[in-house]
């Protein structure tokens, strides 16, 4: 592999860069298990597989990569709006709002009542897998739909940017956006629980110091603080416990290759080979491969960092933590029984996380803005 | 700070991180789980430790003379006892028994340690298998895997057999896929577009909503096919702008259990059904014109789940329900317009030409003007046309089913009457009462009409199909019986004020269509 990644150039572009990375990943899985005809195309950046709504449930549900940090995210927003009876969620995260109907049902079920729900959701997010062929919009209104049928007051709010800058990369839309999370612009009611949800997200915000910011200070600490700002009940953040953000891309291959080999191997256990599904993840997977390992500066979008290291960074802005509590243990672990042996989870510190043949592979934390007073 | 770790593969593995090295009972600790933590013996337990060969062996009790294996020496002794061997059973010893505790004989284990032995033999092996042995047994429902044979057994017991149902008709096994996907899933977008005050639950959701639909609800769009339930709903409501006969109703719970079914799995066997449910359905239509019961729409998807041609069904069925629909004619008239309607769109795969060349021949009987008879009378007059007249049983099948007590005489005589002329189609259609020959007499009783798609099929009718003939009253008996007081065939007809004639002229219509798969309506229609 080394003296593959030696002849593959590693500055060369990206294509050879893809390419390299791909062979490996490639052979990797050739070692592991036998070749299989797949059709890796090095520049896949531009196939996109745009899913219905309801492959996504399915999608989500094939291993609990993201069903662990909903479970877990949930649980503990469960518990701290216990007793609210408004609650507004600001979410920001990959997976269109997939998370969500568990929790309806849930605050559905509570027995002083469901609280009166609001969802709002940013108009931008970052153009990576899974994408789905369905507005925000059309999304917003399944779940209303939902909340009516389980008879829960539900709103939903797509939390629009500045039109003119609707063909921007993701990156200035965040930055606009940023600009726009104000109590005013959200608009946040005094009587509202506050809830922020960071799935799969942070990551997508650059952890560079802008030097013509006036405040010298990166947008994903720039983000954190603005949310810090609002005064939320609680924030969860869930994210890859990985760090790949070293600049030096052969320790990123390692690490990203270490790494990523834990979703590939994961529906080795139970999918076929040829299992459309399995290729269809995967490929999704790629992206990420691709662009942790193909792209630089801008464009490399997936930066991960560990938990660890989000927690730390958390504390920093002031965040204090929220350990988990037993239900919400229970209630992974019953998750997690459900799925095939292999899967695992312990807790560090202040973050849960989710192992697969104890390898770390997703982390969920939850944090207040204030020290807990009860 | 301990580090708790959870491994779900482990059923009883779960650790405290502490415990004391010597056999003093050591202070408890607080566990998560409710049962006492394993592992804290007796401290004047006996301590054994045994080999990993040891333990893992099973049959460990050889008999000497034909080596057959036994777990337990007693079981070893009574067998001995077969071989005219000296056996013995030791009696449990009546004095204080040392208590034995054993070890796990893996080093690395936290029960290898005296201080956590386990008490109880099994226990130890279960407990060296789950966590040190190989997983062997594999869930086939799903990817969990077990090293204990129970563990296993255990789980597949349960695998699977709590399960959500989605209206779409995916099953999961889990709740939280199962809410995540009934959430978005198209099915309940639907339902809130329609104008629904029952929304089904997810059991039996398609049955349910054919029950509860009340007849308002009609809705001239006809839904996506990949709702059954809610085009049946629609189909009750717009098909039967008059009161439905009670046949209908009655009849609905015969058919209820077949709708309740898969409404794919209900195409496969397309053909037969399909003509009995038209030849039924038309029967209830024309007896039962305005009712909105859900039975009659129990029926009218019987139809169009029993239709091969599913994706012909909504577009005809709501230009047929509509047709339907104005009872601007009469009442009997109505009805034969639907029904027609009905059988044609869940006719498979006949042509139009084919339903004229049915008309022509339908045209053939002149049902006479007959009294009515007895829906027990009806049936008693089907056994005794028999083999023969296979055509006649069939509409005497149809007569029996559309009739009710009102009218069954002179469905009945006009059964008789079509035995000669116009056997395959009646024979055709309903197949039950039919005890003959199948294929060979629908063939015959098709007139040597080729469209008549199930022929063997819509024999099979309540279940009845050939081998009804053995009992084609039992058969009918049951029809006739579930449909019970309900059948209204009379009321239906006496309603229309008109002539006999006119019913039973409609009566061998739907006949006709169900039998054939042709709607003759058009024709007929014409003429009436």
């Amino acid at each position: 592999m080394w003296v593959l990644n030696n002849v593959a150039s590693t500055v060369g572009d990206t294509n050879q860069r893809l390419t390299s990375w791909f062979l490996r990943a490639l052979i990797s899985r050739a070692s592991r298990i036998c070749p299989t005809a797949m059709n890796f195309n090095g520049g896949s950046m531009f196939r996109r597989r745009l899913m219905t709504v309801t492959e996504l449930a399915g999608y989500v549900d094939l291993i609990p990569w993201h069903r662990f940090g909903f479970c877990a995210s949930n649980s503990a927003i469960f518990k701290a709006v216990e007793g609210c009876t408004k609650v507004h969620i600001l979410d920001f995260s990959i997976t269109h709002c997939i998370q969500w109907p568990t929790l309806i049902d849930a605050l559905a079920k509570r027995p002083e009542g469901p609280p009166s729900l609001r969802i709002t959701v940013p108009s931008c997010r970052p153009q990576v897998p899974p994408l789905l062929n369905m507005s925000k919009k059309e999304v917003g209104l399944r779940l209303a739909n939902f909340a009516k049928f389980r008879d829960v007051p539900f709103e939903f709010h797509v939390k629009d940017d500045d039109p003119c800058l609707s063909n921007e990369s993701f990156v200035v839309l965040f930055e606009s956006l940023l600009t726009h999370l104000t109590r005013s612009e959200l608009d946040l009611r005094e009587d509202e629980a506050l809830v922020i949800n960071c799935q799969n997200w942070l990551r997508y915000l650059s952890d560079e110091t802008k030097l013509n910011s006036a405040h010298n200070i990166s947008l994903r600490d720039a983000f954190l603080d603005i949310i810090k700002g609002l005064n939320p009940r609680i924030t969860v953040v869930v994210d890859d416990d990985s760090d790949l953000t070293a600049p030096s891309l052969s320790s990123r291959i390692t690490t990203c290759f270490n790494y990523l080999w834990i979703p590939f191997d994961t529906l080795e256990t139970f999918l076929p080979k040829d299992s459309s599904q399995r290729l269809e993840f995967e490929s999704d997977n790629s992206h990420k491969i691709e662009n942790i390992i193909g792209f630089e500066e801008f464009q490399r979008i997936e930066r991960l960092e560990s938990g660890t290291k989000l927690s730390q960074r958390m504390k920093n802005a002031g965040f204090f933590n929220l350990p988990f509590c037993e239900d919400t243990i229970n209630e992974v672990k019953s998750l997690l029984y459900e799925h095939a042996s292999g899967w695992g989870m312990k807790r560090e510190e202040d973050t849960m996380v989710l192992t697969w043949k104890g390898h770390n592979s997703v982390f969920a934390t939850a944090w207040a803005s204030t020290e807990l007073e009860d | 700070m301990p580090v708790d770790v959870y491994n779900s593969s482990t059923v009883s593995g779960d650790a405290s991180v502490s415990s004391s090295g010597n056999q003093n009972p050591p202070p408890k600790f607080t566990v998560k789980k409710k049962r006492s933590l394993p592992g804290m013996p007796d401290p004047d337990a006996e301590v054994i430790a045994l080999s990993p060969k040891t333990l893992m062996a099973t049959n460990r009790f050889v008999c000497e003379i034909c080596n057959k294996g036994f777990q337990r020496d007693q079981n070893l002794q009574l067998h001995r006892r077969g071989h005219n061997l000296p056996w013995k059973i030791r009696q449990r010893s009546s004095k204080e028994v040392k208590k034995r505790v054993y070890v796990c004989p893996e080093p690395t284990c936290v029960h290898h340690d005296p201080s956590r032995a386990l008490g109880d033999l099994t226990g130890i092996k279960k407990h060296f298998c789950r966590k040190h042995g190989e997983k062997k047994w594999k869930c086939d429902k799903c990817s969990k895997k077990y090293a204990v044979q129970s563990d296993w057994k255990a789980h597949s017991k349960i695998c699977g057999t709590r399960e959500y149902k989605c209206d779409c008709g995916t099953l999961f096994s889990r709740r939280d896929s199962f809410i995540t996907h009934r959430a978005f899933c198209d099915t309940l977008a639907e339902e809130s577009a329609k104008v629904q005050t029952d929304p089904s639950s997810e059991p039996d959701p398609k049955v349910m909503a054919v029950e509860s639909s009340p007849p308002p609800a009609l809705q001239p769009t006809p839904p996506p096919v990949s709702a059954p339930a809610p085009l049946e709903v629609q189909v009750s409501a717009s098909a039967l702008p008059q009161s439905t006969s009670a046949m209908t109703s009655s009849v609905m719970p015969i058919q209820s259990s077949e709708l309740a079914e898969d409404p794919s799995s209900v195409v496969e066997e397309a053909p037969p059904p399909a003509g009995l449910n038209g030849s039924c359905s038309g029967g209830v239509s024309s007896v039962s014109n305005g009712s909105s019961s859900s039975s009659s729409s129990v029926f009218v998807s019987l139809f169009a789940s029993s239709t091969a041609s599913v994706s012909l069904q909504p577009p005809a069925f709501t230009s047929l329900i509509r047709a339907m629909g104005p009872p601007d004619c009469p009442a009997d008239l109505a009805p034969s317009t639907s029904i027609e309607p009905i059988s044609l769109c869940l006719s498979t795969s006949h042509g139009s030409s084919t339903f004229g060349n049915a008309g022509q021949e339908r045209q053939q009987y002149v049902p006479p003007q007959q009294p009515a008879m007895s829906a027990t009378a009806l049936l008693q007059k089907a056994a005794q046309m028999g083999a023969a007249a296979s055509n006649a049983s069939l509409l005497r099948g149809l007569g029996v089913v559309s009739s009710s007590s009102s009218a069954p005489r002179e469905n009945l005589q006009w059964g008789q009457r079509q035995v000669e002329p116009n056997n395959a189609s009646v024979a055709a259609g309903l197949g039950f009462g039919i005890p003959c020959d199948g294929s060979s007499g629908l063939k015959e009783l098709m007139m040597g009409t080729p469209v008549f798609g199930p022929k063997q099929t819509t024999l099979d009718f309540l279940g009845l199909g050939v081998a009804a003939s053995g009992s084609p009253n039992g058969g009918l008996s049951a029809l006739i019986t579930s449909i019970g007081s309900g059948l209204d065939v009379a009321a239906a007809t006496a309603s229309s004020g008109g002539g006999d004639f006119k019913d039973i002229k409609e009566i061998m219509t739907w006949e006709t269509i169900n039998c054939t798969g042709y709607s003759v309506a058009e024709e007929h229609n014409g003429d009436i």
